[in-house]
């Protein structure tokens, strides 16, 4: 509890899946309230380090802490509650109604009574602009509905880190700018945030630290600043260059 | 053309026949549903074994379902059903409806197993990922996502693997049962008919009837189970 000012600590995080190493010690720190943007080119292992973060996958090495715990197999589900994740596909469960996609882990969890919770679910949903799709199957949702639900949904645990999965690699320009705009809005209000995006323009806006991965390694961070206008290895250097 | 309607009359009106007729026709009914009913069971209990995740306690009945479901698959039903009249349960006085109802449901149990398996498997990954980044259990994961995804991809797929199970029992009649096949057969012998074209004629109707009546239901709780779908509201 003493550096209640760190959320998150990943020390010599590594992951093989069989003999493919994707990860290769990534050591790295989150306070509260930064916003991390995590750039890399693809197959460097950014979205497995995001995904480990959670336990989507689970690390072949190394240690996580959240404030001060060590994540282990124990106590994962239980932290997963403090690690909001948005997915690239929204994995919104299809066999409930948007309400019920709201509420359910409030309710399992018994986090919250169920009229709470639902006035809750309803006050996010009015704020999205969505109050009207409370009942509807995420089937009869756009793209971009389904991201701005399922972002919401990851608020209702009220998490206290929340992981992006490239959010809006799955959607038309037009949803884009909806997602975009609820991030940022998360982010004007405080919330701790790590994002895998290749929108680089959003990245450089959003961003208080931008992390580049490649081979599984993090080989530069800094401010967007540091990042965008003055790269420090030739290997960002090329990557900017081809990008911009 | 006028032989046959007189055979269609002397069929209905002959209460022996029609007592032949709906006796087989219960056997097959009989042995059909209890069956299936195994089957459901022991094909759940195979499937969920199979889809578990991998651990040391699971390596044996893994390997044992496996094995099974090889065995049951690669072998026709007819010889098993004879394995178990002539082999297994060849002892005297062994009611021959529950060596059937065993050898058909051992038999269902393989193949229902691998409708639920493949109904379990097509549920996407990210559902089960969803659930488990809110910090849902496994136990709510798969009763409250995963299971009923998965009921509406297994649904169509058993109501076909029932419809297989009540045609099949026919071969019950190579063991002696007197199953709606067999009361077919024995109607139209020399003995009684001397004609088998009515008798298996109205035995095929039986079939018919039942097997459409199955599809009604079946189609019934497909599209109840639809609503979550755009199709339905189409």
């Amino acid at each position: 509890m003493e550096n209640k000012d760190t959320d998150l600590i990943v020390k010599n995080l590594r992951k093989s899946f069989g003999k493919n190493k994707v990860l290769n010690g990534i050591n790295f720190e989150l306070k509260e309230g930064e916003r991390v943007v995590i750039l890399g080119p693809s197959g460097s292992g950014k979205s497995t380090f995001l995904r480990c973060i959670n336990w989507m996958e689970v690390p072949t090495s190394g240690e996580i802490y959240l404030d001060g715990v060590l994540i282990t197999e124990k106590n994962i589900r239980k932290m997963r509650r403090n690690l909001g994740m948005v997915f690239q596909h929204f994995n919104l469960i299809s066999n409930m109604t948007v309400m019920e996609n709201l509420t359910l882990a409030p309710l399992k969890l018994k986090l919250m009574k169920r009229d709470e919770a639902e006035k809750r679910a309803m006050e996010l949903l009015k704020h999205i602009g969505l109050p009207g799709k409370a009942n509807a199957y995420p089937a009869s949702l756009s793209g971009g509905q389904k991201q701005r639900v399922a972002i919401i949904r990851a608020m209702m645990l009220n998490p206290e880190v929340l992981l992006f999965d490239e959010p809006t690699s799955a959607l038309d320009p037009e949803s884009i700018e909806d997602v975009l705009s609820l991030i940022r809005e998360l982010a004007d209000r405080g919330m701790t945030i790590m994002i895998v995006t290749h929108e680089m323009s959003f990245a450089k806006e959003i961003a208080t630290r931008i992390v580049f991965i490649d081979k599984g390694r993090i080989i530069e961070e800094g401010t967007p600043e540091e990042f965008f206008s003055h790269p420090k290895t030739p290997r960002v250097q090329e990557f900017l260059k081809k990008i911009l | 053309m006028n032989n046959f309607f007189e055979k269609i009359a002397e069929l209905f009106s002959t209460p022996a026949y029609i007592e032949s007729l709906l006796h087989g026709f219960l056997l097959t009914i009989q042995i059909s549903y209890f069956a299936i009913l195994i089957g459901i069971l022991l094909g759940t209990i195979i499937a969920l074994i199979d889809v578990a995740k991998p651990s040391k306690w699971l390596v044996i009945p893994k390997f044992i379902c496996s094995v099974y479901t090889t065995i049951i698959r690669g072998t026709p039903m007819a010889l098993q059903l004879f394995i178990m009249f002539f082999v297994i349960f060849a002892f005297k006085g062994f009611p021959s409806i529950i060596t059937a109802i065993i050898a058909f449901g051992l038999n269902s149990a393989a193949y229902t197993a691998e409708v639920i398996r493949g109904g379990i498997l097509s549920v996407d990954s990210g559902q089960t990922e969803a659930g488990l980044a809110l910090g849902l259990s496994q136990r709510t994961i798969f009763f409250k996502i995963v299971a009923p995804q998965a009921i509406k991809n297994i649904i169509p797929a058993l109501g076909n693997e029932i419809i297989t199970v009540i045609k099949e029992t026919a071969i019950v009649s190579m063991v002696g049962m007197y199953d709606l096949n067999m009361a077919a057969k024995d109607i139209g012998s020399g003995q009684n008919m001397a004609s088998y074209i009515v008798p298996m004629f109205v035995a095929a109707l039986f079939y018919l009837a039942t097997i459409y009546i199955i599809t009604f239901i079946v189609k019934r709780i497909e599209k109840s189970l639809r609503k979550s779908d755009l199709r339905a509201e189409a």
